[in-house]
């Protein structure tokens, strides 16, 4: 069984360009992929991740108006109701439309698989849901409906507004680790930085979204310097991130089509730029500027869609490009 | 040699399943609650892909593509949901060149595709100093890891992907829902999403002949014992000694990928049950030098995500109890 393979004599050590005890020289197999790309559609799941960083963003925002009693925070409390049942709707049919057997979507419900992140994250997503929708349907009958202006059924409402907002909090950024918990190069090497991203992006749309429809002049500041800490806080990690992809070594993957669009667009125009507006109007008009606060809210709702949507496809192109996932599977990369 | 109870199956053709076959074909006898493996001696292997005939037939899976790749005899190219053994082909130079597409080549397109990196037949011109026999060679015959901490069934949802009686890990056709979340968890790039059935196939490692009492098919069909099937224990024991062997006879770049605290079994993955001996780094055979336990990763994105949740819920509480003044 273990009889030695025919060798020429004073062959015994085949000569190798990288033999095992020698470094990697970049070499590849044909150039052929060493990973498997997630087959989701980037646009369905990055729409999907998009959404619910929304919701969960309003939602949490709204939590923390109902626990504070700002005043004047009716409508928005409203608008984020209504705002957060996208992801229960639409989100969900998204999710379940980017199966690849669609009709076995509540298969996600045998189990619970606290090691895998599309697990945990589909019981977030039914507990916000399931939270959303009567909170939504209450606060719609109280928009319509004498019988349900009752004091007793507003507080329950409100009540029930503080765990709607921490499972907001929850959608908002469970995202990231489902990103960062697979073997993509560019998903998994900044678990920290990614869902800090995730989480402050998701903050952030939420707070431009209400921002946008509020009426009121001193919420709507508020609102503003909202998405501002959290676009700060956004840029911090990116910054850190990026940083993490060089040190890895797969700073190649931010150099393709999408990982340009993720750079210029997603943190350029949709960070960077309305960071530079909301403070202008802030400083400049204190906060008083609707037309520059507007745009810098649409950037940044733009922005947080445009991140995960090439923050996705780059992570793609890192897994399809041996040369980069080549560089990640090295043992210095293996030190947390 | 020919085992004793052999010679009480001499027809070509038999009406019943023999009793534990595999201890026949593969002496060993396959009981449930035992950890089972292949062990892939790659300086064995000559290509000749009965592995990936053997896997094609018995498990009915359908042909990938029927074309010549000019990546020399690899025309497999690479796993897939259809595919759950590839032999690859490497022709080293005799001069030490290992010709690859050149560092950052994603498609290098030309027929041979094999200028670059090495000394040995540059330029797209093959060596033709070949040292005798297959010292210019390798060959690997790929296939599912059957990692002890498969990163697959860790981020599988449903549950369809599960560990079985033998200590193997198999999808679950008729739960499976097409998520695609095991693809991008796998550090070797084995799982795949069909196009065909939208379900998640990868090797059983022949997990309806295991409960059969036969030996997995490829194992079955290599003629050169390059692929062998046993107990795990069994074969890293085995393979040490293999290991051994080739160093004494001067093979010094002999080593195992997939035994604990060898490369291939880094990150976390504890071990792989389906291992490898390799003569060349694993990059060359299209293997990760230092995959990775995907799960490993849950846990500090969802706390710094919730830390940012929370700080930022501090920030939103701080600002709307603020004077609305100004």
């Amino acid at each position: 069984m273990n009889a030695l393979p025919p060798r020429a004599a004073g062959h015994g050590e085949t000569p190798q360009a990288v033999g095992p005890g020698e470094d990697w020289n970049g070499s590849t197999y044909y150039g052929r992929q060493q990973l498997k790309p997630a087959p989701f559609n980037n646009y369905v799941v990055g729409g999907y991740i998009f959404l619910a960083g929304i919701c969960g963003g309003a939602s949490l925002l709204a939590g923390a108006a109902e626990l504070t009693k700002t005043p004047h925070r009716d409508g928005l409390v409203r608008r984020a109701r209504y705002l957060s049942l996208l992801a229960p709707f639409v989100g969900g049919a998204m999710l379940i439309w980017d199966l690849h057997t669609p009709k076995r979507f509540y298969m996600m419900l045998r189990i619970f698989k606290p090691t895998s992140p599309m697990s945990i994250g589909t019981y977030i997503f039914s507990a916000f849901s399931a939270l959303a929708v009567p909170v939504a349907a209450l606060q719609f009958a109280s928009d319509r409906f004498a019988w349900a202006r009752a004091g007793w059924l507003r507080r329950a409402n409100g009540i029930a507004s503080v765990p709607l907002a921490a499972t907001g909090a929850g959608i908002g950024t469970y995202t990231a680790a489902l990103l960062a918990a697979t073997s993509t190069p560019l998903w998994a090497a900044a678990p920290r930085a990614l869902a800090m991203r995730f989480a402050s992006s998701s903050v952030a749309s939420g707070a431009a979204m209400l921002s946008i429809g509020e009426r009121g002049a001193i919420n709507r500041r508020r609102l503003d310097e909202i998405t501002l800490a959290a676009l700060t806080l956004e840029l911090g990690a990116t910054i850190a991130s990026h940083a993490v992809y060089q040190r890895r070594g797969i700073g190649e993957a931010l150099k393709t089509t999408p990982g340009i669009i993720e750079s210029l667009g997603a943190t350029g125009a949709g960070v960077i730029a309305p960071i530079a507006l909301q403070a202008a109007s802030l400083l400049l008009t204190r906060g008083r500027s609707r037309p520059l606060s507007r745009i810098a809210a649409a950037l940044t709702i733009a922005g947080s869609l445009v991140l995960r949507i090439s923050f996705m496809a780059a992570g793609n192109q890192s897994a399809l490009r041996p040369d980069i996932s080549f560089k990640f599977s090295q043992p210095r990369n293996l030190r947390k | 040699m020919v085992h004793p109870r052999a010679l009480d199956y001499t027809a070509s053709t038999f009406d019943r399943l023999i009793p534990n076959e595999s201890e026949l074909t593969g002496g060993v006898i396959i009981e449930p609650g035992r950890s089972y493996g292949f062990f892939t001696d790659t300086t064995l292997c000559i290509g000749c892909k009965a592995c990936e005939v053997a896997c094609k037939e018995w498990n009915n899976l359908p042909a990938d593509s029927v074309g010549l790749t000019g990546q020399s005899y690899d025309n497999t190219g690479l796993l897939s949901a259809n595919t759950w053994r590839h032999v690859a082909f490497i022709e080293t130079g005799s001069a030490g060149g290992i010709e690859t597409g050149s560092a950052g080549g994603i498609e290098t397109g030309s027929l041979g595709a094999v200028h670059g990196g090495g000394t040995g037949g540059g330029g797209g011109v093959r060596d033709n100093n070949q040292q005798p026999y297959q010292s210019g060679w390798l060959m690997m015959s790929d296939v599912c890891k059957h990692c002890h901490n498969a990163p697959c069934l860790e981020a599988c949802p449903t549950g369809a992907l599960f560990r079985t009686e033998f200590d193997t890990v198999v999808v679950q056709q008729d739960i499976c829902n097409g998520c695609g979340y095991c693809v991008p968890a796998c550090p070797f790039g084995v799982v795949d999403v069909s196009h065909q059935d939208g379900k998640a196939h990868k090797c059983t490692l022949c997990y309806d002949r295991l409960k059969g009492g036969l030996e997995p098919a490829c194992a079955k069909a290599c003629p050169t014992e390059s692929i062998q099937f046993e107990e795990v224990s069994v074969l890293q024991e085995r393979a040490r000694e293999r290991v051994k062997t080739l160093h004494g006879l001067g093979v010094s770049d002999a080593y195992l990928y997939g035994v604990p605290d060898a490369p291939g079994a880094t990150g976390d993955l504890g071990h792989l049950n389906a291992f490898f001996l390799l003569t060349a780094r694993p990059e060359v055979y299209n293997l990760p030098a230092a995959p990775t336990r995907a799960s490993r990763r849950v846990r500090p994105a969802l706390l710094s995500g919730v830390a940012t949740m929370a700080g930022l819920a501090i920030t939103a509480l701080a600002i709307f109890a603020g004077g609305g003044k100004r």
